[in-house]
This record gives C-alpha cells, structure tokens and sequence, in this order.
C-alpha cells in the first residue's frame, strides 16, 4: 500500500487498525535491522542477530493477538511501543552488550505482560472494584523496598531501590506507579459528580477548598516525601506528584490547583536542597556544572558533549563514543541517541513518544462521557509523557536531573515491563465504547 | 566495496527510514482524523425534513417552509433551535427528535403546552416514523425521512 492510494472519502475505505500496524511494524522493523547490521558489520564481540530475531518473533506474535483480540483498536499503540522497545535493545547491544541477553528477555516478559493485560476479561473493572486491595499492595511494595531495598550495583550508599530475588532485581516504584494511577483514576472518578458540581455558574469557587480534594492532594505530597527522604529516589517523588497533580486538574478543571502544586514543588524542592547532598548535587550541576566537570558533573557533561557531537544526522550506530558516560545504558540512553542518530534520531524518538502520550490523550477524550475510563487514560499516557519529559530534559540540562528511566529504551526490565502494561491498558481502554453506563 | 563506504551507505539508510517511519506516522494519524471527522459530518448529515403545514379551507396542506432534520432536532420558540417555532404556545426549548439507535425519537422537554403526535399528546418519548404529523401549539409539522 504506497502513499498514492490514498482515497479522497475515507468513508468507502475506513483504516484498517491491522493495516496501519502492519506498515509501522515492517518500517520500524527495517530500521532495526538495518541498525543491527551496521553494529555486526563492527563486528565486536557480544553482537548478533538474535535481538533481531526475537523482536520479530515479538512483534509478529503480538500483532497476531491483537488482530485476534481487538480488531478495532488504537493502530498507532502497540507499533510505537515496539519501536521504541526494539530501538532501546539495539542501542544496549551497542553500549552494553553484556545486559542486551536481559534486556531481551525482559522484552518477551513486557510482550507477554501486554498480551495478559489484553486477554483477561472485564480486567478495568476488576482494578476499580479492587482498589483498595491495590493500594495496600502498592503501599506494601514501598514498605517492602524501605525496609528490604537493596541495589544491584551492591554498594551501600546508592539508593536502594529494587527488591531482589537471588540474581533478579525489580523496581518495584514501576509496578507502584500503575497502582496509583488506577486508584486515582477510580478514586477521582467516584468524586467527579462532586467535582464537577463545584464550578457550575452560580456555585461559589471556594467550594474548591474542599477536604475531598485538598485531601488526597496533600496525602500524595505525603507519599512523594516519604519517597524522597526514605529512598532518595528524587525522579520518582517527582514523577508521582506532577501526575498525580495533573489527573486531578483533568478531574477537577481548577487551574490554581496546577498554581498550588508547582509551588508545592518548589517548596520541597527548597528544603529538599537544603537537607539531601543528592538534591543539592543535581540542582548546582544543573545550574553550571562546568565548575566541576572533571568530577560531579562528568555525566552531564560529557551528555552535553554527545550531543554537539550528533549533530544532524549522528555519528552512525557505533561511530560515536557514548561510552565516556557513566552508565550511559541506563537514565542517560537519550544522549546516546542524540550522539549515533543525532538531531533526527532524537526527533524521531520524541515523536514517537509524543504521538503514543497524544493517542493516550485522545483515547481519554473520546472517553469523556466514563469518567473512570477517560482518567485512567489520561494518568496512563500522563506517566509515559511526564517520565520521558523529566529524563530527556535532565539529560539536555533544561531541568535539573531527576534519575527516571526513558521509558521503553533505557535498561531495565522493570521499567520496560511496566511500559508494556500501560500501553497494554491503554489498548484496553482504546477499544471501550464511547457510551454504555460510566 | 571498503567498510566505511558500507557504513556510510547504512548510516544513510538508516536515516532514510526513520523519516519514512514518521511519514508512515503522520499518514496513519491523518487517515484516522480523516474517518473521525467523517464520523462527525455522519452526524451533522440531514437525515430529511420537517415541513411545516398550512391550514388552506379546512385542509392542512404542505408550505413552502421546511427545515432539515439532523441527528438532534431542537423544536421551540428559542431562536437557536433547529426548528424555530413562531407559536404563542411554544415554549422556548419545546420538544427535541433524536436519531437514536437507528430510530427517530420525538421527546417533549417539559414543555408548558405539550407537544402532540398526530393528534394524540405526547407523555414520553416515543418512535416517530415518516409522514407523521407533529404539533406544537398551532403549528404542524410533516416530517419527511429520506
């Protein structure tokens, strides 16, 4: 199907989900393999076709399911995602390859995941009605990671984030993030007639001050705190409230809600920097960090450096040397990007991440009339959007650096698997019906 | 062919299909908005007409006055109805017919005169076909389904 084809009435040939999805595949799918290519024509040690090979396997068999399970879906989702999946294998074959066997495999569990999501019946409903349930296994997970937390790397001062088993690690802030997106989504959805009521025209603003929304509002700050001073985990504090508060502002439409929390922000991150040496270390590297560049600031330098290398066009997979930053595999895979595929790459990425964050958007949109539905959306696409914002304008030195992981390309399986999840919700909720009850 | 000329080669290649990728982006997002809006014009689509009756030597004859009829027609005396009725008896958002579930619905909204249905007051929503007679106050209308 060429470009040219294009029929002028959409009406007499509607687009077909599979279609569309098959050609993004079969183009994401060729530049992988061209990419692949390029790094075994290096020819290093480690680097061969079997990342390849199990993508294709990946993609052809979710495809299949989806085209079995929703024919009517969101064409746009499950391609975008294995793109970007599939790039990130790529690039730590190329940066790592000593991780890329994990990576692949975490990328079959992230298949499977999204292929469970997708298969068990009536699964939105059965998160609503058991949210409390799911709530006191995501608070569960974060007493478990403060008390028994532990870190891959083994050493005693990095933060101690996963929950380990024998040889395998998991973040268990990923799987705490969907919890609470869904709670929330449920949560406020229950409270949306009440919500709502308050902005009618005769109803008086202040109304807005209500304990039902201050409430869970300061209750989340609550959260991130605990997060942040119990496990230093800076990026995720951050990425809980922005979304938290956003969901509530979809919910509510109060605009000093957004005023109120930014300067919530602020404030923590005020006392933040004066009590945590890693909040202090990430806001003066922000602020200049070439007082220090041989040292503290090394990873957002040389960062800074990949990029002017990228230029336009990149280095060429291989071609560049992102290896000079520090774990370069995991939060900082943008400037690597920026550095092999240089301007192009990285607007390609962020398109890509930009139009899945767009059809979550667009899902909850059309959604409008079930409220539950429409929030759960709207959270959904918010933590993918938010997360990418925070990491890639770290990495750039717009922002100070908040340590999340871009999502789908950066190692670790957590992360990844929990990117599959979401994605695999927002299939769900892509395929729903716009009416039928809430 | 020397290495670097074959890196050279793919690094372009690569290239290439990443601006195709997001071509294939931009076009799948296009045809998408393009069937969305076809939907929304579906909508707007004028399903057929309300044509006003004029009482002629006892008979009730058809005017040239007619309105299209739409997914949701709005009848009353407010001026931003579809139908807007000239009838002292009218109220301001009168009565309302719906297309819903493939069938044409006519529902009074609480109107202080009523509306009938050919001759017969209406209490609740009720299936109105073609060639019905609808009446508001003094004033009939045929409706006239494609």
């Amino acid at each position: 199907m060429s470009a040219t084809s294009i029929p002028q009435s959409a009406e007499h040939n509607p687009l077909i989900p599979a279609q569309a999805e098959r050609i993004l595949l079969v183009v994401a799918g060729v530049f992988l393999t061209i990419n692949t290519l390029a790094l075994v024509l290096r020819g290093a040690a480690g680097r061969d076709w079997l990342p390849l090979l199990i993508w294709v396997i990946c993609a052809t068999a979710g495809h299949w399911w989806l085209n079995r399970r929703f024919p009517w879906r969101d064409p746009l989702l499950f391609p975008l995602a294995m793109f970007l999946g599939g790039w990130g294998i790529v690039i730590i074959e190329r940066l790592a390859p000593l991780f890329a066997e994990r990576q692949m495999i975490w990328l079959v569990v992230g298949v499977v995941a999204l292929g469970i999501v997708t298969a068990v019946p009536q699964l939105l409903r059965l998160l609503r009605d058991y949210r409390y349930t799911l709530l006191l296994i995501g608070l569960a997970l974060l007493l478990a990671t403060i008390i028994f937390g532990t870190n891959p790397s083994g050493q005693a001062s990095a933060p101690q984030l996963w929950l380990g088993f024998d040889t395998i690690f998991f973040q268990p802030s990923e799987v705490l993030k969907i919890i609470l997106v869904v709670f929330l989504a449920s949560y406020l959805a229950e409270q949306y007639p009440m919500l709502r009521a308050l902005q009618t025209p005769t109803g008086r603003r202040n109304a807005g001050l209500s304990p039902r929304i201050i409430g869970p509002m300061l209750l989340m700050w609550g959260l991130s705190v605990v997060v942040l001073i119990w496990q230093r985990d800076l990026g995720t504090a951050t990425l809980f409230f922005i979304v938290f508060l956003l969901l509530l502002y979809v919910a509510s439409g109060f605009t000093w809600l957004l005023v109120g929390g930014a300067l919530l922000i602020v404030a923590a991150g005020v006392v933040a920097y004066a009590l945590f040496d890693v909040v202090q270390l990430r806001v003066d590297i922000w602020l200049n960090p070439w007082i220090d560049a041989d040292n503290r600031a090394f990873q957002i330098v040389q960062s800074l450096f990949a990029f002017a290398q990228g230029s336009v066009f990149g280095q060429g997979i291989g071609g560049g040397s992102p290896g000079y930053i520090p774990v370069v595999h995991s939060d900082f895979v943008f400037a690597a990007i920026a550095e092999e595929w240089g301007l192009l790459g990285v607007i390609a990425m962020l398109t890509s991440i930009a139009v899945l964050v767009a059809r979550g958007m667009r899902t909850a949109a059309r959604l409008n009339r079930r409220a539950y539905l429409s929030l759960l959306a709207a959270g959904l696409s918010l933590l993918i959007g938010v997360q990418s914002l925070l990491i890639t304008g770290g990495v750039l030195k717009l922002i100070p650096l908040t340590g999340v992981t871009l999502p789908f390309m950066s190692y670790g399986g957590s992360s990844l698997v929990a990117n599959f999840i979401i994605v695999g919700l927002l299939l769900r909720l892509s395929t729903e019906d716009v009416d039928r009850g809430a | 062919m020397s290495t670097p000329v074959a890196f050279f080669i793919l690094r372009i290649a690569s290239a290439l299909t990443l601006l195709v990728l997001l071509g294939a982006l931009f076009w799948v997002m296009w045809r998408d908005f393009a069937t969305a809006s076809e939907e929304v014009d579906a909508n707007r689509r004028v399903h057929g007409r309300l044509v006003r009756l004029q009482e002629i030597d006892g008979r009730y004859v058809a005017s040239p006055e007619a309105f299209p009829l739409l997914t949701l027609t709005s009848m009353g005396r407010g001026p931003t109805n579809v139908v807007p009725v000239e009838d002292t008896f009218a109220s301001t958002d009168h009565a309302l017919i719906a297309l819903r579930g493939g069938r044409w619905w006519l529902e009074d909204r609480e109107s202080t005169n009523g509306t009938s249905l050919n001759g017969i007051a209406i209490d609740q929503p009720i299936i109105v076909t073609d060639g019905d007679i609808i009446s508001i106050g003094q004033s009939h209308y045929r409706l006239e389904l494609e």
